[in-house]
């Protein structure tokens, strides 16, 4: 498939910088510190408090939920900074990237009303509530069940590895509301739960890091109003698929560990390092490469198109990418990583060595996005 | 955009699907080329594509040209399209009247010396040297640089070819008459080195698209414990591989084409290039272990491809060459390397 070029426009430009001396200024007042990866690890509140009030969350949005009806683009250019500098851009992330889309898509005018406004504003945060105990892959196998009763729906079971749950209002959670027949895929709904509803439980699950990103949520008997119930009953599984587009093409899937590169390209400089920098201008040229494609499957994106297969490309390279960056850094220069280190550097090698494991397995396996992949490629 | 592009490079896909046969690719191995292809590009005026009108071309742009160049990769076609009209390029480019003769281009080397109008010196691997009769190289007198027009007649000739079997010939001359010389700016000669790397970058991607779609068609055909191999998940895992590969290639050329064509092209040659140089090897790798025993057979075709893509990623301005460039630049910038990936092109000129 044949993806088109994209030239920033001076207006966009501009956007960048704007961004760019907001995100700088409250780094050095202090606001945040620089993480690796920060989109998964840096959940803060306040700081998303902060990016809604520049009129940041919901960009794209129509301007009657309180959006600014920028364009998509503006939007990849505003993530890109984000994660270029590591800002803790996590509490609003989920929200931001697919529920918002995803009810401007399906949601009903009660719901775009009630919750587009609340999270452009940065007081209402989701979790995307997918895997479970025994779905991981095999996500279409989901056993959590809802069932019908006077006025909603009745939830019973859990769903693991969801990201900040901990600090979210509310989870889009993929549930069974038919009882699994032989197509697994049907019969799925995704409703949206209020996690202070009686009989939701979120416990931690701690990352190999020992910090807490990831929860396992449970339901015992939880009530879940018709309201609630995003799109159509049974269609879960096409709506959920909608969604996973925007969440494999983003910038999210190459720059997880640019402050690392971006800092020891600075360290190369400082030392003189010709040859040092010789060899990280390969990996200079894979990211520039991986953007292209990136940005590409955005314009796409934005114009209605069917990307499915481009996004897998994006995601199965870009993080292998994201990977690689410590693999080579570390062999470039003299380090020690720790995740308490002083030095930016270290710092930096430490979160990005112990996250990379993550990077292919989050939003689809590499294993699974090959198959998704090849099957694209067979049929074309 | 050109609007004639589609067109030419439709037809031009034609022609050569049509004409350039397994045996027409292999004419190179016993000493021959694909002259009737040749002949068949010039009845229709194809090597005039990128030369202005008034220079008696057919007025299509930059564009037009890389793309056929991606064509002549694709179909792996045994002719000096390339050399011929990038040569005029150049010449076109430096305010020298374009040939209408076979001309081959050599810029990618140590200038040939010049004194009082004469030139001596020697060249190695220029490409198809002794079908051509004029050669676009660099000389130099005192340390000035200057691009000149030779002819061919007035060399020695010892016939040599690159991995792929393709015309690289070592030239030496002695006393040459130089026909015309244009005296080079270091910008000049920064942006020739750039466009003969698109050139580069546009014939890889065009032999990547080919060994990707052998792949893919071979998996299908192809069966093994009695299904066809694509049905194996990691037969799945190389063609996945292999897409991603195309599709990175793909988009790099076409944004070096973009830029080029804005005139603001800068780093990214060199990046398109560097990627180039992994996607090269990534893709020869998968597509011969998909093709299994078969492929590594000179009766199949997709050495045709698999060797242009190793010779190729080693001749003229290569990898090793822009990384220095790159890192030279970098190593006195005071950017970061974010603020040079996303430098404004459109506020500084305002």
């Amino acid at each position: 498939m044949k993806l088109p070029t994209v030239q920033f426009t001076k207006e966009q430009e501009l956007f960048r910088q704007e961004v760019r001396t907001f995100l700088q200024e409250e780094l050095q007042k202090g606001s945040f510190q620089t993480k690796c990866d920060s989109w998964l690890s840096g959940s803060d509140p306040g700081f998303s408090k902060l990016i809604a009030e520049q009129g940041w969350i919901g960009l794209t949005w129509p301007k009657e939920y309180g959006g600014a009806e920028r364009s998509s683009i503006d939007r990849y250019i505003l993530t890109e900074e984000f994660l270029a500098i590591g800002a803790p851009v996590a509490a609003h992330w989920f929200a931001d990237r697919q529920t918002g889309p995803l009810l401007m898509r399906f949601g009903t005018e009660v719901q775009k009303n009630f919750f587009l406004p609340k999270i452009i504003k940065g007081e209402c945060f989701f979790a995307i509530g997918l895997s479970e105990p025994n779905s991981g892959s095999d996500l279409a196998s989901v056993r959590t069940k809802a069932e019908k009763v006077e006025g909603g729906w009745i939830v019973n079971g859990a769903k693991t590895w969801t990201s900040n749950a901990q600090d979210a209002h509310y989870m889009v959670t993929l549930v069974r509301t038919e009882p699994l027949k032989e197509k697994k895929h049907q019969g799925l709904s995704q409703l949206i739960i209020n996690l202070e509803s009686e009989g939701v439980t979120i416990t931690p699950i701690h990352y190999l890091t020992g910090e807490h990103h990831f929860n396992d949520v449970f339901f015992d008997n939880v009530f879940v109003p018709d309201e609630m119930v995003v799109g159509t009953l049974g269609n879960g599984w096409t709506q959920g698929l909608a969604e996973l587009a925007f969440e494999r093409s983003g910038p999210e899937r190459i720059l997880s560990t640019f402050p690392l590169l971006n800092e020891a390209m600075e360290e190369l400089k400082r030392q003189q390092n010709i040859e040092g920098l010789a060899q990280a201008s390969k990996l200079v040229a894979e990211l520039w490469s991986l953007r292209n494609l990136s940005i590409g499957v955005a314009k796409v994106l934005e114009e209605g198109g069917e990307v499915s297969v481009p996004a897998a490309l994006v995601k199965s390279v870009g993080t292998k990418f994201e990977q690689k960056i410590p693999e080579v850094v570390r062999l470039l220069l003299d380090v020690y990583p720790h995740l308490k280190a002083d030095r930016a550097l270290d710092r930096f090698l430490a979160e990005s060595t112990l996250h990379a494991p993550g990077f292919t397995i989050r939003g689809g396996t590499s294993e699974v996005l090959y198959g998704i992949i090849a099957k694209g490629v067979l049929a074309g | 955009m050109s609007e004639m592009k589609d067109m030419i490079v439709d037809v031009v896909e034609r022609m050569f699907k049509e004409k350039v046969e397994k045996e027409t690719v292999d004419l190179l191995e016993a000493g021959k080329w694909g002259e009737d292809v040749w002949q068949l590009l010039l009845e229709n005026e194809i090597e005039k594509v990128a030369i202005k009108e008034e220079q008696g071309g057919a007025g299509g742009d930059y564009e037009d040209l890389f793309h056929l160049y991606r064509l002549v990769g694709k179909y792996a076609v045994p002719i000096p399209f390339i050399e011929h009209t990038l040569a005029n390029l150049i010449l076109e480019n430096s305010n020298i009247q374009p040939r209408s003769e076979l001309s081959t281009i050599h810029i990618a080397a140590k200038p040939l010396d010049i004194m009082e109008g004469k030139a001596t010196g020697s060249l190695k691997h220029v490409p198809w040297a002794r079908y051509a009769e004029k050669l676009v190289t660099l000389g130099a007198e005192q340390g000035k640089e200057s691009l000149i027009l030779i002819d061919l007649k007035d060399a020695t000739i010892e016939n040599h070819t690159n991995l792929a079997a393709e015309p690289r010939d070592h030239i030496k001359f002695t006393d040459a008459n130089i026909l015309v010389s244009y005296p080079l700016t270091e910008q000049q000669r920064e942006f020739f080195a750039k466009l003969q790397t698109v050139v580069t970058v546009s014939k890889m991607v065009g032999a990547i698209d080919r060994a990707f779609e052998l792949a893919v068609q071979f998996s299908k055909e192809r069966e093994q414990f009695g299904r066809p191999i694509h049905r194996f998940q990691l037969v799945q895992q190389h063609l996945a591989i292999l897409a991603g590969e195309q599709a990175l290639s793909a988009a790099a050329l076409e944004n070096i084409i973009a830029l080029l064509v804005e005139g603001d092209v800068n780093d990214e040659v060199a990046f398109a290039r560097l990627k180039l140089d992994d996607a090269s090897r990534i893709v020869a790798t998968s597509a011969h272990q998909v093709h299994a025993a078969i492929g590594v057979t000179h009766e199949h075709r997709l050495h045709h491809y698999t060797r242009r893509l190793w010779a190729w990623r080693d001749e003229d301005f290569h990898e090793k060459y822009w990384k220095k460039e790159l890192a030279n630049k970098w190593i006195h910038s005071t950017n970061t390397l974010w603020e040079e990936l996303t430098k404004k092109k459109h506020v500084e000129h305002s």
